[in-house]
């Protein structure tokens, strides 16, 4: 049996007419100590995925358990970044991560906690904004805080939410070696769900990669293992074999679920209209205004 | 700039000097309305020795002011420590807000008027029956924004606060608390309008020493310009009182 394994899993926003069959019947399974990233169209459901597998949301049907339990809230030793950050405004980068690290450990004396906290937002590169507040930050800073703060709580699980979605090319790039590091560097083995809407970024970090298909009535497609050895650098992806061939399926089940859209029973009618004559990848944002 | 600063000067000094002036022509064609000037003649005295005790309600405007501040602070904070941890309640508990709702929203609109008496009644003395008067008026405000601040909290935070793993304790000082603050506050200020304008009312009506009960005993000595010398007096007050907490307000905002 996985680590954590979805089951059968769907969820639906609203009801009569209007309501918005989001995810169908979607399941997952992940290893102990595998990092799974589950790539999709924005809007596609895959926040919503998390939230459930995380258990900040309860689902319609089907089910999650992790390690053979039922999922019933966060479970301990999970720490999430969320798409938007979610720091708290009203605390400096340094509070918002003593904050989780006092909740983490809480038998530990206040200095210890904050050396702590230090000790990760210098890690990644903040020793210089400790004090600043999220309004006082860039927009990559701030992601910076939100990894920090997750990773300062030691979690043995860690979802992601499209933790570099927000930023730009060059800023993304380096996060995402500060987070290969951070993952490899960590002497526990940690189980990681990264949602993602970039391919490269699944194959930087990944061993195995999940498409997902286009809402409404999302689903995941068949899994492909990433069997390059680490750590993985973006030139080396260009080329290398299996790089190439994870790529195709991939885009393949990507594009593949774009044209299987208008072949659906339309649930909804206008939904199913407004998907039939989309082109392939340059899929316009389909998340409500 | 310089022209826009002192735009800003001399528009709200014509608006005065133009009250003013129909307070004047008022004056002319109603025999018992001082003028501005007879006001000033009369109330001089108050003025210009703000701080002379010269008999229970014959006392500078300073003194008098003094006291009406006194027992609407009495007052404000004993609605705002009822209604603060009332209205933060009400935003968490659908339950109670639904329980609860219909009877503020019908206290609410109760004049202070009609509370003064109760508060004679249950309490039999004047002063504890004016600070009852002024908290159960002005406490509404903070209630109503204190639960409006709670349900405004944005999910994420509470995403936060479940995620750390945060105890009901510390999401309440962590979270809650400094997410609801501004609304708080919005809520203090407004409050305390209402407490200011509930201590002329109560101060009238128990006819203890302050603006309020000054200015219905000087009516009844039928001396008419120190009326509306009370009356500025109130109203200057009042304007300050609200901008000092406006201020607060301010400061506190988290951006
Ligand atoms: N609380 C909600 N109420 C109603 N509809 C919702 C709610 N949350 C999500 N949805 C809808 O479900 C769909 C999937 O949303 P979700 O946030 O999971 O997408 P996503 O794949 O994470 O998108 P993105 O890539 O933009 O982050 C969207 O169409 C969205 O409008
Ligand atoms: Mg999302």
């Amino acid at each position: 049996m996985a680590f954590i394994e979805a089951s059968a899993v769907s969820k639906s926003f609203g009801t009569g007419p209007s309501a918005r069959h989001v995810l169908h019947d979607v399941t997952l399974e992940v290893e102990r100590g595998e990092f799974v990233s589950i790539v999709g169209f924005m809007g596609c459901g895959k926040s919503t995925l998390l939230n459930i597998i995380t258990g900040l949301v309860p689902a319609d049907a089907g089910e999650v358990r992790l390690g053979g339990d039922l999922v019933r809230g966060i479970s301990q030793g999970a720490a999430i970044v969320f798409q938007n950050y979610s720091l708290l405004p009203w605390f400096s980068a340094l509070e918002n991560v003593r904050l989780a690290v006092a909740a983490a450990f809480p038998a530990w004396p206040r200095g210890r906690q904050a050396d702590h906290a230090r000790r990760y937002l210098e890690k990644i590169g903040l020793g210089s904004a400790l004090h600043r507040r999220p309004s006082q930050l860039s927009g990559g800073m701030r992601q910076r805080v939100a990894i920090a703060r997750a990773f300062a709580t030691e979690p043995t699980i860690l979802f992601l939410d499209e933790p570099f979605g927000a930023l730009d090319a060059l800023t993304r790039a380096n996060l995402q070696q500060d987070l290969a590091q951070l993952c490899s560097s960590a002497e526990r083995q940690v189980t990681t769900i990264m949602i993602t809407n970039s391919v490269e970024e699944a194959l930087l970090l990944s061993d195995r990669i999940v498409p997902m298909t286009r809402a409404p009535r999302a689903t995941l497609g068949r899994p492909v293992g990433v069997a390059m050895a680490r750590p993985r650098t973006a030139a080396q992806l260009l080329h290398d074999e299996d790089a190439v061939r994870v790529r195709t399926h991939v885009v393949e089940s990507l594009t593949a679920s774009v044209h299987r859209a208008p072949r659906l029973p339309p649930l909804i009618k206008s939904e199913a209209s407004d998907a039939s004559d989309t082109p392939l990848i340059a899929v316009p944002d389909r998340t409500e205004a | 700039m310089n022209a826009k600063r002192l735009l800003h000067i001399v528009l709200p000094l014509s608006g005065i000097a133009l009250v003013g002036l129909v307070w004047l022509v008022a004056s002319q064609s109603v025999p018992d309305l001082p003028s501005p000037l007879r006001t000033w003649e009369e109330s001089k005295l108050y003025l210009l020795k703000p701080l002379e005790k010269r008999g229970e309600m014959d006392q500078g405007i300073v003194l008098l002011a003094y006291y009406s501040l006194v027992r609407v602070s009495k007052g404000f904070l004993l609605g705002i420590l009822l209604g603060t941890p009332l209205g933060l309640l009400l935003g968490m508990s659908k339950t109670l807000h639904r329980m609860f709702d219909p009877i503020i929203q019908i206290l609410r609109p109760i004049s202070p008027l009609a509370w003064l008496p109760l508060g004679l009644v249950i309490f039999r003395k004047s002063e504890p029956a004016a600070l009852f008067a002024i908290a159960i008026c002005s406490m509404w405000p903070t209630v109503i924004n204190g639960a409006a601040g709670v349900r405004a909290i944005p999910q994420d935070y509470w995403n936060v606060a479940r995620v750390l793993r945060l105890s009901p304790f510390r999401t309440f000082t962590k979270v809650v608390i400094p997410a609801t603050l501004p609304y708080i506050f919005t809520g203090y200020r407004l409050s305390l309008g209402i407490a200011w304008l509930v201590i002329v009312a109560s101060e009238m009506l128990t006819g203890t020493p302050g603006v309020g009960g000054f200015l219905w005993q000087e009516y009844n000595s039928l001396i008419y310009a120190h009326i509306l010398l009370a009356t500025i007096t109130i109203g200057v007050i009042g304007f300050a009182l609200d901008r000092l907490m406006g201020m607060a307000e301010t400061r506190l905002r988290v951006t």
